[in-house]
């Protein structure tokens, strides 16, 4: 999508819903992510539970960022926040150069677990569904639908269901969702979580693929490690109750990466080490 | 030991609760009740006041007439009753005992449950004449297929799991119906109980209403034609009261056996 | 079941048995043969049981009566359909979004179905007359509870994440309920649509039935003060026909809705 790199005046600030201007590509807006002092509590049955603790992040933009951790570790929890979903208790998300305090679809693109496409749309109106929201003329929303589910391979689907589609199908929809505002980030929350190994080692070449074509900065939150360290340029391991960081891995695997590499020693080291910290906060 | 008695709290809490929304929609019931009153919407021949109906309801309830109405409904429904339900789950389970039976009476049970019992109620008149039989068989004819059907959800409930396992430990038939399928289909089964109550009562007063000498649907309907307006509204609150009362008790009953189910 | 052992067939099925479907249209059969035959035979007496030819020629018969009442029934039906489905389903659809409104109405409503609605007809009648006007406020609130439960339920069981989605997008709370709760909710709408709407129907027949001078409901009740079955019978048949005519619709919409129940992540109890 180089076309899309227009300068355009940066929109004063996104009004919630207002029929803003059609194309907001804010090339200003680079993909960073800084986390400070981040916390979660939440209170249920009477008693409050503190989910995230002290969380720090900072991502340069263009980097894969993988969050690994047990489930009740706050992952997912910290990926909604950073998607403006959930308000943190303290704490501050800065998002190019912008403190994020509610949804920003321009900046932030997400892609959810599984069944998150909508059943009674197609996959085109699927992919269309933000632009559609914010009024872009149909046209362009076409078009530009259809150049996203051409980047994910699934040109000549554009008419089908979600119920007629694969799981791994649908969630490549689901990512060209995600990028069709062309935001400088993509979140993406255990999106091949329901997937068999197979196509899950696949998708993950697939959004590989799609990341270096796109340069996007992209957070993956999931429980598998392999998966962690297949993907990642960077691994933030999380222990659970309360959820806090416990180590940060740099990847350093050559990329293109490739399933070979998963039999290599390096990678097995790294495995193990993600694996360690996980067990030791566990048993401890 | 605490999140027990909390989770027990929060239960408490919730009863309380419900209790509460029924106070409040009374007293939204009688305040705008009054309130029309007061505002002249309705005219006191046509709605009399609540006091008025109250009195009249506990009036009512120690007339010998009324109880002798009530003793007929009663008698009526409890007889449609013990024939509908045993009759509709022995069908039932009849006909979920092979595959090949249920695929061929499956499809008819629906359509006819999908029919509106109601409109046959002429024809029971025309067979058994205007009797305790023809309510009685009326009742069962309304209650029959919502039993059938529940039957059919309560079988479908029972996990193949829980019954493999069973088996793997060699757990005789016996055994099998008496502790796997009981405990699973309890709850779906006094959710039929419910529901087959509430047609079943339909049923009954419908009847009463449309053609009796004696009951509850007979003394309402008598009631309206004459204008008897005090009557007829506290015979209404007593049989809405009624029956929400036992829907409640049965719903609670439901509730407590919900834990079987996983 | 009679003859043919009921055994659980061990894997392969019997080859003797014929398809069920083919069986169950030659039940049909056999119960139409028998509605004529046994009345004709003199084994039913044809006061309980009018043979189908006889029924089918009175309503032949009476063709032109029936059309009147029938077109009296249908406006009251119209009517009715209109009051109890639009605010059954619009307040269920309001009730099943707002939790706090929920845990109010709910168990209200579900504690409501319980009483048994025809006592309130003869306050009707007296309030409003036996014309149509007390026919159509029975037969409304005879099908608003079960569809205000049915759209309560519903909205419910709409998954979490399309919400989600529409919140990531900065939805505006318009575009939410048009754009993701009204679809999401469709198929139990038209479900809810379904029951209500028979119960409408019923419920206006049943009213006429019991008290009036017009309507299938009167034909009918008038037919069986006569002792004239084979009317009686006729005008059944016709409110049957109109039950069915009508799920037959609802069921032709929510075929076209089968998207949505196809791609449900743990299928939804229909029927």
């Amino acid at each position: 999508m180089a076309g899309k790199a227009t300068p355009l005046p940066e929109a004063p600030s996104p009004g919630a819903g207002a029929p803003g201007p059609s194309l907001r590509a804010l090339p200003s807006r680079n993909g960073s992510i800084r986390v400070t002092g981040l916390e979660h509590t939440y209170a249920a049955a009477g008693r409050v539970t503190k989910a995230l603790e002290d969380i720090r992040l900072d991502i340069a933009p263009g980097r894969f960022v993988v969050i690994v951790g047990p489930s009740g570790c706050g992952k997912s929890s910290l990926l909604m926040m950073l998607a403006g979903l959930v308000a943190p208790t303290a704490g501050r998300i800065v998002c190019g150069g912008r403190a994020l305090t509610a949804p920003d679809p321009d900046l932030v693109g997400v892609v959810f677990q599984e069944a998150s496409l909508y059943p009674w749309l197609t996959a085109q109106e699927n992919v269309e569904f933000p632009l559609s929201l914010r009024r872009v003329p149909r046209a362009e929303r076409t078009q530009r639908a259809r150049d996203k589910l051409a980047l994910v391979g699934l040109a000549g689907f554009e008419d089908r269901y979600p119920h007629e589609l694969s799981g791994g199908m649908k969630q490549r929809v689901s990512i060209a969702r995600g990028l069709v505002q062309n935001p400088p980030v993509l979140l993406l929350d255990e999106p091949f979580a329901a997937l068999d190994e197979q196509t899950r080692i696949s998708m993950g070449d697939e959004l590989l693929r799609i990341w270096e074509q796109t340069g996007k900065t992209v957070v993956f939150v999931t429980h598998s490690l392999t998966e962690a360290a297949y993907l990642a340029d960077q691994i933030v391991v999380m222990s659970a109750r309360p959820g806090r960081i416990v180590d940060r891995v740099e990847v350093d695997l050559p990329r293109p990466r490739t399933y070979a590499m998963m039999g290599t020693p390096r990678f097995a080291e790294l495995r193990q080490r993600i694996w360690e910290q996980i067990r030791s906060q566990a048993d401890g | 030991m605490s999140a027990d008695a909390s989770t027990r709290g929060a239960a408490a809490t919730r009863r309380a609760g419900g209790w509460a929304v029924w106070l409040g929609a009374l007293a939204v019931l009688f305040g705008t009740w009054q309130a029309a009153l007061s505002l002249g919407l309705l005219s006191p021949m046509l709605l009399p006041p609540a006091s008025a109906v109250l009195a009249t309801a506990w009036d009512l309830v120690r007339r010998p007439d009324f109880l002798g109405d009530v003793g007929v409904t009663l008698a009526e429904v409890a007889v449609a009753f013990l024939v509908a339900v045993p009759l509709g789950i022995a069908l039932g389970v009849a006909i979920s005992e092979s595959d090949y039976w249920s695929r061929v009476l499956r499809p008819i049970v629906f359509l006819v449950f999908s029919i509106p019992k109601t409109i046959f109620l002429p024809m029971f008149i025309l067979a058994f004449g205007i009797t305790f039989a023809q309510k009685v068989g009326f009742g069962v004819f309304s209650t029959v297929f919502i039993v059938l059907i529940s039957t059919f959800s309560a079988l479908e409930s029972v996990k193949g799991d829980h019954v493999r396992v069973a088996r793997a430990y060699g757990a005789t038939r016996r055994q099998i119906a008496l502790r796997v399928y009981l405990p699973s289909m309890a709850p779906v089964l006094l959710e039929a109980v419910r529901l087959a109550m509430i047609f079943n009562v339909t049923g009954i007063l419908l009847a009463e209403m449309y053609a009796a000498r004696a009951g509850l649907g007979q003394a309402v309907a008598t009631w309206g034609q004459n204008y008897m307006l005090r009557e007829l509204l506290a015979g209404i609150l007593l049989i809405a009261a009624a029956a929400i009362l036992f829907t409640e008790a049965v719903r609670w009953l439901e509730a407590r056996c919900e834990h079987w189910r996983t | 079941m009679a003859d043919t052992a009921v055994r659980r067939p061990a894997g392969a099925a019997p080859a003797l048995r014929i398809a069920p479907r083919t069986l169950r249209v030659l039940l049909g059969f056999c119960v139409l043969v028998a509605w004529e035959v046994l009345p004709r035979s003199g084994a039913i007496p044809t006061l309980f049981l009018p043979s189908l030819s006889d029924t089918l020629a009175a309503l032949a018969d009476g063709a032109p009566e029936y059309g009147r009442h029938l077109l009296f029934t249908l406006r009251a039906i119209a009517v009715s359909m209109a009051v109890a489905c639009g605010l059954g389903i619009g307040a269920g659809l309001l009730i099943g979004s707002v939790a706090r409104l929920r845990r109010i109405v709910q168990p209200l409503a579900s504690g409501l179905y319980a009483v048994p609605l025809v006592i309130l007809y003869p306050l009707f009648t007296a309030w409003f007359g036996i014309g149509p006007q007390s026919k159509i406020v029975f037969a409304s609130l005879y099908g608003l509870l079960p569809c205000l439960l049915g759209t309560i339920a519903g909205v419910q069981t709409i998954d979490r994440q399309y919400l989600l989605v529409a919140r990531s997008l900065r939805a505006t709370r318009r575009q939410t309920v048009l754009r993701v709760l009204l679809p999401a909710a469709i198929p139990t709408v038209l479900t809810s649509l379904r029951i209500g709407g028979a119960l409408v129907i019923v419920g206006v027949v049943v009213a006429e039935m019991l008290t009036s001078a017009e309507g299938i409901g009167y034909l009918i009740t008038r037919s069986r003060t006569l002792l004239d079955s084979p009317r009686v019978f006729a005008g059944i048949l016709l409110v049957v026909a109109m039950v069915f005519a009508f799920d037959g619709l609802v069921r032709l919409l929510d075929h076209r809705t089968r998207h949505w129940r196809l791609s449900t992540r743990s299928g939804d109890g229909g029927a």
